[in-house]
């Protein structure tokens, strides 16, 4: 009896340090950026072979928030902040727009095509990104040439992409939602004298309201991170944060301090909506993950 | 249930409003670059031709027998970016999956902390690309890097090594990857050891089973299912790795850690062989394809067996 307490013991030790194993693996490279972030100028360039003894440490020797308070110099920081902000803004309104009116219809009417549309929703996903990128650059191209409007380096351009990209995950996660939502209620609002749109708008819309918030921040989201796409089709006028904090290491030298206050600033939008939605986000990927 | 809402075509107009701007914005932005995509493939589109790529000439498959010669330039590098992708895959998928399922395993036994440790996890998946990779570009510097001091420190290397260029530059990224990409697999198959009805272990026990054996025969093939889909999507996605690469070591990563869609890149953006860029992007696209099939194909095979 006691071998077998003290057997549990042990395991409960052991558990227990497995668990702190994992945060610990975890949470290091965090620890790496907040403190990369405080460090001095001196510091992130030196090493011992420089200066003796230096060596990288946890720890910085004199924390400084100077890479926050000079994050904007060597690099735009706040004007690549501004152009994500009003990208992936832009890209939220549109996608969920969009994306809730396509999966009402699929949840609500039987029409013909349905499943052919659903089936070419899903296989886009599989597709490699790169492929459409040549003909992207090309046909942006050509349209700014022939009709002078361009969409290269432009918000619209990027919003426009990056909806399309939102859109069959937000339209398949949102017909499952919609799925949820008993046909009754709109049938009774219908019969009670709304229109169509009316009962979405006023009846079922309320109801999905954590699908419909889970949907816009993926697409928030998606805008805010992407890389390949902005690294070829941004410029200027709308270089986001995802490929702009590349800037901070050059073949010159680097700013890694200026870098890490970057990926902690830029990291704030995301995390904030993560932690708003974090319950339906996850039982988003874990259906669509397991629902294949 | 539906039928009572209308069963003819005509009714259903409503419907095809609701969902026309969604199949245009599709069509304007997967499907016809798609086509283009094929277009651009067979024609000798390049920095010349490019201002009038719409009239380019006409090269049939030149531009995929490039890509698939092994003796030219381009078609050795493409193979060699083959390569890097199955090896940069079958690592990342394996360690991932391996920690997944054992930080699964963790998280479903009863401790305090449980939830907050649930929550923890998510972090590496939620933070961004750009943040992740470029922090782990700074753990991996040479000199004031975190990781060489404790390789030095504890005699492992002798100096400081140069990890992001050349041979090693590959599993650098394979380490962030793995960082990155486990959490997902732990949560999916959290979802899944959570839905698994715990009286099938209680009869085990009874029947004196040991704990690795209702492993074996209980948790293992309950988990099957979704390992498979998850096994595929992380195929799928590693195949078409980009970020990490391209975020870690640049635009030339060098031919030791290239990669399939960093070569693309390169090929169209910097050499401006847009052709060729192209048709390797289509035979990128077979590769997945088979795959995906195959695996498919393997799989109804083995669930038929059990069945039988």
């Amino acid at each position: 009896m006691r071998r077998n307490s003290s057997r549990k013991a042990a395991g409960r030790v052991l558990l227990y340090l497995a668990v702190l194993f994992v945060a610990l693996v975890v949470l290091m490279p965090y620890a790496w950026m907040v403190s990369g972030s405080l460090k001095q100028t001196l510091e992130l360039q030196s090493s011992d072979v420089m200066v003796p003894g230096m060596r990288p440490s946890w720890i910085p020797r004199r924390p400084t928030l100077e890479n926050y308070r000079n994050v904007n110099r060597s690099v735009p920081m706040l004007t690549y902040f501004a152009h994500s902000m009003v990208i992936s803004t832009g890209t939220m309104v549109v996608a969920t727009a969009l994306s809730l009116l396509a999966a009402y219809a699929l949840s609500r009417f039987p029409f013909r095509g349905r499943d052919v549309y659903t089936v070419s929703v899903l296989a886009t996903q599989m597709l490699p990104g790169i492929l459409f990128l040549i003909p992207y650059y090309l046909i942006f191209t050509l349209i700014s040439r022939r009709t002078g409007f361009p969409l290269r380096d432009t918000y619209w351009g990027m919003i426009f992409t990056y909806t399309s990209f939102a859109l069959p995950f937000s339209i398949v996660m949102l017909r499952s939602y919609l799925n949820g939502i008993p046909l009754e209620i709109d049938e009774q609002a219908m019969i009670d004298g709304c229109t169509r749109f009316r009962a979405l708008w006023q009846i079922v819309l309320p109801l999905a309201t954590p699908g419909i918030a889970a949907v816009a921040i993926y697409s928030f989201i998606m805008g805010w991170n992407e890389v390949l796409f902005a690294s070829v089709l941004t410029g200027r006028q709308t270089r986001t944060v995802a490929v702009g904090i590349m800037d901070y290491v050059t073949a010159t030298g680097a700013n890694w301090g200026g870098m890490m206050a970057a990926c902690i600033i830029i990291s704030i939008p995301v995390l904030i909506m993560f932690t708003v939605m974090q319950r339906y986000i996850v039982e988003g990927l874990v259906s669509g993950a397991t629902k294949g | 249930m539906n039928r009572r809402l209308g069963a003819g075509l005509g009714r259903h107009r409503t419907a095809y409003i609701m969902i026309l701007p969604a199949v245009l914005a599709m069509l304007l932005v997967h499907y016809i670059p798609m086509l283009w995509g094929f277009y651009i493939s067979v024609h000798d589109v390049n920095l010349f031709t490019m201002a009038n790529w719409t009239s380019a000439p006409f090269v049939g498959i030149r531009n995929f027998v490039a890509g698939f010669d092994g003796s030219t330039a381009i078609g050795a590098r493409a193979f060699r970016s083959l390569v890097n992708i199955v090896v940069y895959s079958v690592v990342t998928i394996t360690a991932g999956y391996v920690i997944g399922l054992a930080v699964a395993l963790l998280l479903n036994q009863e401790f305090r902390g449980r939830t907050l440790m649930r929550g923890l996890i998510l972090l590496p998946y939620i933070t961004p690309d750009s943040v992740a990779y470029n922090v782990w570009r700074f753990i991996f510097q040479s000199r004031i890097g975190i990781l060489n001091r404790y390789l030095v420190q504890s005699g492992l290397v002798a100096e400081p090594t140069v990890w992001l260029i050349g041979k090693s530059a590959l599993w650098a990224v394979v380490v962030a990857s793995v960082w990155k990409g486990w959490p997902f697999a732990a949560l999916v198959l959290l979802a899944a050891l959570q839905k698994i009805p715990q009286e099938l272990y209680e009869a085990c026990r009874v029947d004196g089973a040991s704990s690795w054996q209702q492993f074996w025969c209980i948790t293992l093939p309950f988990l099957r299912p979704v390992s498979v889909t998850l096994i595929l999507m992380s195929i799928l996605w590693n195949f078409n790795a980009f970020n990490q690469f391209f975020i870690m070591l640049g635009k030339d990563p060098g031919v030791a850690a290239e990669v399939p869609s960093t070569l693309i890149l390169r090929e169209a953006f910097s050499n401006f062989n847009y052709g060729i860029g192209s048709a390797l992007s289509i035979i990128l696209m077979m590769i997945l394809l088979v795959i995906t099939v195959i695996y498919l194909r393997v799989l109804k095979g083995t669930a038929g067996s059990e069945e039988v």
